[in-house]
């Protein structure tokens, strides 16, 4: 059994338990944000460690996956986030900084992360740090122009200490569509790897690749990836949680 | 008041090597020195507002001391979001510095006023929203608080008022106390018309450069008397306000865009907040 596959059925738990939900946009990125964890510099021991490097949830509704990644590297206990969207939880149903070890920005509302991203970048190049910031933008939130306006004043500086993961996950297909997202990114002045985003092994070489630009990681993932009803049909399963009869029929399929 | 602005960041700047400015496009002339002295701390972001305020959010979570400025109402009322999340809500204490206050944009029209940017950041929690007049105020209020820990926006006018003010950071003033029935209070450039405006009157008069934190305990002490507040903008009436039990009205705007164009004095005396116009309203307040 994969640590991607046990990330899974922790978030079906939770989900099931809390009755919170985001669970497609959760499984599109759960590959790339463990490989992030795994190649970053970061000490769960010590959340706040002045050398680590600072990782960006900007889609911040797929916060629960970030909890169970962090919980699974020990910043914090796997029980408590199980009250995942309660009222005296420090584990909202969007990322919180001021609660949640490891979560440097809160998120929420789309299009933002980033930015911030981007400034940090900008202020490690200003103390002449080496070190680097990663950020997760989905493809639907890149509807909003201040993921653009980030993007020009990424590559205006220059800052290759920046990686930005854009996850094509097919979220925007309802809306305005993103078409050609390589295209673009490398338009505004981004170095583009494009790479199958449930590709291990993918993803570890593009985070690792050394880039003369801001680095932008697209890549191609399946929202609700490992259950096919959500994958075939994410929209209902946008928020909500599974019923008992689900979570069985999910969990069987996970170990299939 | 923006040379001014320009004097103090470079006197802080001489001890404080956290500070960083992120401009956009506007004032950079003004700050050529520092960007000779300090060109890793200075960046013309361009018309990128709304990204502006999240990379100095961005910065300040790293332990610089950003500074974002560019024209008020863009920088405001554009960003109201990316203020009140990534600074507000994280905590990230940047600082925001504008020009272009209520109508210093006279002649630029509606698209260029900024009315609302006070009333609107006062009501973030954990913003700190000043409103300095002179160049005197703006370097002692600037001094005290662009690191205080929270973020702070500064509000600054190309027309400042020239009146001398014993102004301190969260702390309103006495400019006249006459033992009257009625009490003007204000805030801004404006205050220069207020004092002309009011010289014979029996009134009071109190002046308030931190719209937030409120000095409600020099608001406490004229609690019954008639308060006129007297502004060009929202925000210090509705500050005032939230002291119960209080005889106020407000002469200021109109709810309605001030569409013509002119200068600022054409302005201020369409909305009766020039000299003789504003002495005309206060007077018959007094007088009833």
């Amino acid at each position: 059994m994969s640590i991607y596959t046990d990330i899974r059925k922790d978030i079906l738990n939770i989900a099931f338990d809390s009755g919170h939900g985001h669970i497609p946009t959760c499984f599109s990125i759960v590959e790339l944000i463990q490989t992030v964890y795994e190649t970053m510099k970061n000490d769960p021991t010590n959340p706040e460690w002045d050398e680590r490097d600072i990782f960006i949830l900007s889609k911040g509704h797929a916060a629960l996956v970030h909890y169970v990644v962090l919980a699974r590297r020990g910043y914090f206990e796997m029980e408590p986030v199980c009250g995942f969207g309660g009222c005296e939880s420090t584990f909202g149903c969007h990322g919180d900084r001021n609660k949640t070890p490891g979560v440097e920005v809160s998120t929420g509302s789309l299009g933002h992360g980033i930015g911030v991203a981007v400034g940090i970048a900008m202020a490690f190049k200003i103390q002449k740090s080496d070190r680097k910031v990663y950020v997760i933008v989905g493809d639907g939130e890149s509807n909003e122009g201040s993921v653009w306006e980030a993007l020009m004043v990424a590559a205006d500086q220059n800052l290759t200490n920046l990686t930005v993961i854009y996850d094509n996950n097919n979220s925007h297909a309802r809306g305005l569509q993103i078409t050609n997202p390589g295209e673009k990114l490398s338009a505004f002045g981004m170095n583009v790897i494009e790479i199958d985003g449930h590709d291990t092994a993918a993803i570890k070489n593009a985070l690792l690749a050394d880039t003369d630009k801001p680095k932008a990681i697209l890549a191609n993932t399946i929202k609700g990836k490992g259950i096919s009803e959500m994958s075939d049909n994410h929209y209902p399963w946008h928020r909500r949680s599974p019923s008992k009869e689900e979570l069985d029929r999910f969990m069987e399929e996970l170990d299939a | 008041m923006r040379s001014q602005f320009r004097d103090t960041i470079m006197d802080l700047a001489t001890t404080d090597s956290s500070i960083a400015l992120l401009f956009g496009d506007v004032s950079v002339y003004l700050f050529r020195e520092f960007q000779e002295l300090y060109p890793d701390r200075f960046y013309n972001v361009g018309i990128c507002e709304n990204t502006i305020i999240s990379m100095a959010a961005g910065m300040a979570s790293q332990g610089l001391t950003p500074f974002a400025h560019t024209i008020a109402p863009f920088i405001t009322e554009r960003c109201l979001e990316q203020i009140k999340l990534d600074l507000a809500y994280n905590k990230f204490p940047a600082n925001i510095v504008t020009c272009g206050a209520s109508f210093d944009y006279a002649w630029d029209g509606a698209t260029h006023h900024c009315l609302t940017d006070l009333a609107i950041l006062r009501l973030l929690p954990g913003m700190e929203v000043v409103q300095p007049g002179s160049r005197a105020e703006l370097d002692i209020l600037l001094r005290e608080s662009y690191n205080s820990g929270n973020p702070t926006y500064y509000r600054l006018s190309d027309r400042p008022h020239e009146v001398e003010t014993d102004v301190a950071f969260g702390k309103g003033c006495v400019v006249r106390d006459s033992g009257a029935k009625t009490t003007v209070v204000t805030a801004g450039p404006i205050l220069g018309n207020v004092v002309e405006a009011c010289k014979n009157l029996s009134v009071n008069i109190l002046y308030f450069p931190t719209i937030k934190p409120f000095d409600y305990e020099l608001l406490d002490k004229y609690k019954d008397t008639e308060i006129i507040v007297v502004h060009d903008a929202y925000g210090l009436h509705e500050a005032v306000n939230v002291m119960p039990g209080l005889n106020t009205r407000y002469h200021g705007l109109k709810d309605a865009f001030c569409a013509c164009y002119g200068t600022l004095e054409d302005i201020r005396e369409t909305l009766d907040l020039g000299v003789e116009s504003m002495r005309a309203v206060i007077a018959k307040t007094v007088n009833n």
